[in-house]
């Protein structure tokens, strides 16, 4: 799936082909990117929630692994790579910078 | 749109699983052996009998043992026994020497004898512990190898929620196996053992993320807490640590407030924690073992150390907090009576069945009747069988290798760990010198022998067989069982004929 069979010489054999980098870029972003997200996501939960501060933690860390099985499933069902990427890791930005612009709880 | 869901998810699990598989079925193997971990530790040290000494009882002996080696400690950690674990394992912190010179090295892991207090004398073994570190740690240097581990789980999690999404006819395929079928019969069986323990599959996976969960996600602490230790203070109710005076003030009996503590928190005594012993601001604290409850992380009571009076008892924790516990305390599942823990040990085996089907389905998928393998397919099929018919070999060389070291060799733990990934490191390369099928046949035949191997040698080399104690009687069955099993393995795997090989697969394939 990687690796292009268009060429016929062994040279040519092993040219990635476009697909194979978008291939790459997906799932990169499904491991990496979703890390992001998912790490984003729950430090923001965590904040945000209105209960006792080790309640919102715990639910926030408890949740989050399915929060990234769910999203790095997405990753590949959804076909656009433009859409995943810019969900994923713009979702981490998003969510990273409004962690880090409301702060730690006092 | 459900098809092609379906078809992207079908992708992905094959993919998943192929890249963890290998590493899965490692963990799932030693994992299940670890709902037996204190008994394998008994059957290894077979000089120490089984323990009859009461929890309150064996703080005592403990502490007399300890006033004698550590009294200047700073904290003494002491694990208590009970009608599973024979001995109490006692941790010291000593305190950095006044001249500054360099601390001295953390003092061994002490193991006594709970009814006299005083150090058993036993072989040198990693026991039930060495599959349990393995099982998540998988004999990498920390970090690397929980982070290993806890990608493989994610990916066991996608791969079954995947796996679901994929299947069209989860209820018939409980009542669907067919034998002899080739690889219908792997698909099969593959989703028999998937699908009949799913809920268990699903539970075992997350929970066994949750046990690192501090560490693959502290993100949200951070969001939360200035100082990160906070949160495990408050997560565990844990009393903030107090300094030493300085002032000495001898030690209260600790046997009375274990046992007050046992009425409080309703349960046997797991383990206690001595603070500044011999100071003024002494503190024991008593924790609830966890057969007591399914949560894991039993409420502890904090005594002053001079005077035994209650300082204070753990709160009952919130929500998220017990779901946290309760979902440690299914993975680890000390909770579980005997009947309940062969039960999980079935459906930690229908775990390792699930993983090798679905290891063995994708080479049964691609190979083609007539064709050469091409080089992917001879690769997996040859981690397969150093995986799955190797590891079982490594195990029984380990156990092995505890019955026939000298019991007083140096360095004897570790020689039997060795022993363990020599044997299973030799077995997965010499066997690629054997055409497949004999390949199986023959590794497979070699784990039936090592585990045949294992009863008669114990019996040759301990008393404890044929005294008939229950526990040896009881491990060294099973090993005869999973002897069987393995031998009925290779007499199955030498039936497949060897298919004759025309042309590469490759150009069947894209013929």
């Amino acid at each position: 799936m990687l690796m292009g069979r268009a060429g016929s010489g062994a040279a040519r054999r092993w040219r990635i082909r476009p697909a194979a980098w978008a291939m790459t870029a997906r799932c990169l972003t499904a491991f990496l990117g979703n890390y992001a997200f998912a790490a984003t996501a729950a430090s923001l939960t965590a904040r945000l929630l209105p209960i006792a501060r080790v309640e919102a933690t715990a639910w926030a860390m408890i949740l989050s692994f399915l929060l990234y099985a769910i999203v790095g499933l997405w990753c590949f069902a959804e076909a656009r790579l433009a859409r995943v990427a810019g969900v994923v890791w713009g979702g981490a930005l998003l969510m990273g910078a409004a962690v880090w612009w409301i702060g730690v709880r006092p | 749109m459900i098809r092609a869901l379906r078809q992207s998810m079908a992708w992905i699990h094959g993919w998943l699983g192929l890249v963890a598989g290998w590493l899965l079925f490692a963990m799932f193997a030693t994992g299940t052996t670890s709902y037996f971990r204190p008994e394998i530790t008994r059957w290894m040290q077979p000089e120490i009998a089984a323990n009859r000494t009461a929890p309150a009882d064996a703080a005592a002996t403990a502490v007399r043992h300890l006033q004698r080696v550590g009294a200047d400690d700073v904290q003494w950690f002491i694990a208590l026994p009970d009608d599973r674990t024979a001995v109490t394992r006692v941790f010291e912190q000593q305190k950095p020497p006044a001249d500054g010179a360099p601390r001295r090295r953390r003092a061994e892991e002490l193991v006594l004898d709970p009814a006299t207090g005083a150090p058993v004398a036993a072989r040198d073994t990693r026991g039930g512990e060495h599959f349990y570190r393995f099982h998540f740690q998988l004999q990498l240097p920390f970090p690397w190898g929980r982070w290993l581990a806890g990608v493989c789980a994610m990916f066991m999690l996608g791969a079954i929620i995947s796996g679901v999404v994929t299947h069209k006819r989860i209820f018939a395929d409980f009542f669907t196996l067919r034998w002899n079928k080739g690889q219908r019969s792997w698909l099969d069986a593959h989703n028999v053992s998937a699908v009949l323990a799913l809920p268990y599959h699903a539970v075992i996976t997350y929970t066994g993320l949750i046990t690192l969960v501090v560490m693959y996600m502290p993100w949200p602490i951070a969001a939360n807490y200035p100082q990160p230790a906070r949160f495990a203070q408050e997560a565990y109710g844990l009393a903030p640590d107090v300094e030493a005076i300085g002032r000495p003030a001898p030690l209260v009996a600790v046997a009375p407030l274990v046992r007050d503590a046992e009425r409080r928190l309703g349960g046997a005594a797991g383990r206690i924690v001595v603070s500044h012993p011999n100071d003024a601001a002494a503190t024991v604290t008593v924790t609830r073992g966890n057969a007591a409850s399914v949560g894991a992380r039993g409420v502890s009571a904090t005594y002053s150390g001079t005077t035994g009076r209650l300082l204070s008892v753990t709160p009952p924790p919130g929500p998220a907090i017990t779901t946290a516990n309760v979902l440690l305390g299914l993975h680890l599942a000390q909770f579980a009576g005997p009947g309940l823990r062969w039960m999980l040990f079935l459906l930690g085996l229908s775990g390792v069945a699930m993983v090798g089907t679905g290891l063995l389905l994708w080479t049964a998928a691609r190979r083609r009747p007539g064709a050469a393998p091409f080089f992917g397919l001879r690769l997996v099929e040859r981690l397969n069988i150093a995986t799955i018919a190797g590891l079982p070999l490594g195990m029984a060389a380990f156990l092995l290798a505890n019955r026939l070291l000298p019991v007083d060799m140096a360095g004897r733990a570790d020689a039997e760990v060795a022993a363990m990934f020599w044997t299973w490191g030799a077995a997965a390369l010499l066997q690629c010198v054997r055409t497949a099928r004999l390949a199986w046949r023959d590794l497979f035949a070699l784990g039936a022998l090592a585990f045949a191997a294992i009863p008669i040698v114990d019996a040759l080399t301990t008393p404890r067989l044929a005294a008939g104690d229950p526990l040896f009687v009881a491990f060294d069955l099973a090993m005869a069982v999973m002897a069987l099993a393995l031998a009925f393995a290779s007499r199955r795997a030498a039936r497949i004929p060897a298919a004759p090989v025309r042309r590469s697969a490759r150009k069947v394939a894209h013929a």
